[in-house]
């Protein structure tokens, strides 16, 4: 008996102790998080075989969420341009992987949904939207390419043939962790756009994950920690601030709590306002002209993380010595040359370029002429001016390039890259063959002829925001070859393209003369009281 | 011969069973991002400037992990690997240690909990493979 209650007494201790050992704190701040534990909900405790099965079990409570997400650009990937264009990913062509098109089952790996493997996906399909790349909380869910936006729960080997085997996902785990969005969901697409890790934004890389305050105030995991929906204030599963639609110069004032707004959220006025700077007043009569990022983002991909800068396809497709596709990499182990997809230039703490911008981007898509002369074709194109009273001075990244064309009937082509087929560029390596195939697909015709001309796209850079004291000063811009030196239509006193020397001239004169009056007054006043004396 | 057991005693071995399965929940439950966060801000700068170089969690198997916090030595063995997430530790350096300071009043045992989540699934077999960044 004493025996029992001495063992009782040691267990409840250490009952009591693992509990106090749960820390409370911790306890209460989970709890508060979410009025549901998703562990507890019978319909997530399933052994899912695939994802479409999770959804199903997520729409039972969640009635509404899949038709929401039907009206998102995350899941129709298109986009219409206040001027007509048809926009998306599901359209555009880029300098970087080029196109969606003919590619579907490798690129629709970040897509919203399950299952869109070619031009017949069903876009009314509810349980075909992929719940849980966005509110996954484990970390641990994957979409792996090639698999059309599926998930792997058997293990299996990726790509075929390849002797890499990837391990299953365990989905109830997942389903039955769900959370509100964190930069991990949204970065698992795009921090890795243009396929790899900070390859197409430069201002987006998986660094932004849990970054320091050194590389974004607001993301700073140590301090503010924004998740990405902070900024993108999202209602309906509608996210604004999309790079489609954006705003370049918001005459708005912060957003007040209660107050309904129509405007952007994203914006940095939408929290600090027209007038942020106070200990320095004088930089607020810069916010007409010049976009904040433009100072506060001195350089991007900060993070340890290299960009493209340019990447040049007319090379791609050389074998190594040993017969083997070839591969070359640079002193930092960075891979700079694959026969897959040609010559990269990388960069790191990247200068960005600076030019007015409206808020208005226009496009070359498929089927518009383009032609190999002196200046490269523009794959889309930032429309603005100093004197539209629309446009700030915005900081970009220009990606430069080197991509396929039909030379015959003056398009851009379409690639069909990925794919276990003999035809895709990355099977056998030839581009006639290739270009056929992702021509066919989008119904444009091809002349059978390839050949290559110099490209830029142009992104808007926005994220990284550095802390006050790494913001650009005064000198950065107001010098001889300064940052915006380049930026027409503007008077920055102090850049060379603003020096007249004349008026230079005409000032020192000005000056000299008066120094001269100073000095002859100066000394009649001296002799006339010596004299008076 | 047959032994009976107490009213007493069936209520500690209960008593038993909740507390060894609450520690287990506790174990499996870290927040992983929490550790990632003390990892990299903490353990990765101080390992960078100090001590030759960051650590990958996936340059190690889940297998190498678990036996090296198990064995709780760092420093070839000169010091308690624990010390580095004690409360202790992160008031020590917290003037200089945003992430330290941050999770200051995180109890000790829960904070190691977190670095080893996040250590088991960034490591080479784990379920998220994680580089230093």
């Amino acid at each position: 008996m004493r025996a029992g209650l001495c063992t009782m007494t040691v267990m409840t201790t250490l009952l009591v102790g693992a509990a106090a050992h749960g820390a409370p704190d911790p306890e209460s701040a989970k709890l508060l998080k979410s009025t549901s534990d998703h562990a507890k909900f019978k319909v997530l405790e399933q052994d899912f075989k695939t994802g479409p099965e999770v959804t199903k079990a997520c729409l039972s409570c969640h009635t509404e969420a899949a038709k929401q997400l039907h009206l998102t650009q995350h899941w129709t990937w298109e986009f219409l341009n206040p001027d007509g264009q048809r926009l998306g990913k599901k359209h555009v062509i880029n300098n970087f992987c080029t196109s969606v098109a003919s590619n579907y089952a490798s690129c629709t790996t970040c897509h919203i949904g399950y299952g869109w493997k070619d031009d017949k996906f069903d876009f009314t399909s509810q349980v075909n939207v992929d719940c849980l790349i966005c509110h996954d909380s484990t970390g641990n869910y994957r979409k792996q390419p090639g698999l059309a936006g599926n998930v792997v729960t058997q293990p299996m080997e990726i790509p075929p043939g390849s002797g890499i085997r990837v391990k299953p996902i365990d989905l109830k785990k997942i389903a039955q962790a769900v959370a509100k969005t964190s930069r991990d969901n949204c970065g698992a697409c795009h921090f890795f756009g243009g396929g790899g890790d900070g390859v197409k934004h430069g201002d987006m890389d998986s660094s932004l994950a849990s970054p320091d305050k050194a590389l974004d105030v607001h993301m700073d995991a140590t301090g503010n920690n924004f998740a990405c929906a902070t900024c993108h204030m999202t209602e309906g599963h509608q996210v604004p601030g999309s790079r489609y639609a954006p705003t370049a110069q918001d005459k708005g004032g912060a957003h007040l709590r209660g107050k309904e707004y129509t405007t952007n959220p994203t914006t940095c006025q939408s929290c600090h306002g027209q007038a942020p700077h106070k200990a320095n007043a004088k930089l607020n009569d810069h916010t007409g002209k010049v976009a904040c990022q433009t100072c506060h983002i001195p350089s991007y991909a900060r993070g340890g993380i290299a960009t493209k800068m340019s990447w040049d396809w007319s090379t791609a497709g050389k074998m190594g010595p040993d017969g083997k596709p070839l591969i070359r990499k640079d002193a930092k182990g960075h891979v700079i040359y694959t026969a897959a997809k040609g010559d990269f230039v990388l960069g790191e703490n990247v200068v960005p370029d600076y030019m007015w911008f409206n808020g208005k981007v226009k496009y070359t898509l498929f089927g518009d002429k383009v032609d190999k002369g002196e200046q490269p074709t523009l794959i889309n194109h930032f429309e603005g001016s100093a004197s539209d009273g629309k446009s700030l001075i915005w900081p970009v990244k220009v990606m430069r390039g080197k991509q396929a064309y039909d030379p015959v009937n003056k398009t851009l082509a379409v690639l069909h890259m990925a794919g276990n087929d003999d035809t895709a560029f990355w099977t056998n390596f030839n581009w006639e063959r290739a270009v056929a195939v992702g021509m066919a697909s989008v119904g444009a015709p091809f002349s059978g002829k390839v050949d290559f001309l110099a490209t830029e796209s142009t992104w808007p850079i926005t994220h990284m925001v550095a802390p006050a004291k790494d913001a650009l000063r005064c000198r950065d811009c107001h010098a001889s070859g300064g940052r915006l030196e380049k930026v027409p239509g503007i008077y920055i006193p102090g850049r060379a393209s603003d020096h007249a020397g004349w008026l230079d001239a005409a000032g020192w004169a000005i000056a000299v003369l008066a120094m001269l009056g100073v000095l002859v007054h100066g000394a009649g006043r001296v002799i006339v009281s010596r004299r008076n004396k | 011969m047959k032994t009976r057991l107490s009213p007493i005693n069936v209520l500690s071995y209960c008593l038993l069973g909740c507390s060894l399965f609450a520690g287990a929940a506790h174990a499996a439950d870290g927040d992983w991002k929490r550790g990632r966060v003390y990892y990299q801000k903490v353990c990765t700068d101080c390992h960078t400037a100090k001590a030759g170089g960051a650590i990958a969690p996936n340059s190690r198997t889940m297998a190498d992990w678990t036996s090296y916090l198990k064995a709780d030595k760092h420093a070839k063995g000169k010091e308690s690997l624990k010390k580095y997430a004690s409360k202790e530790y992160r008031v020590s350096v917290k003037a200089t240690n945003k992430a330290a300071e941050k999770y200051a009043d995180v109890p000790d045992e829960q904070l190691f909990n977190d670095i080893r989540t996040f250590m088991l699934k960034g490591a080479k077999d784990g379920d998220s493979p994680a580089s230093c960044l």
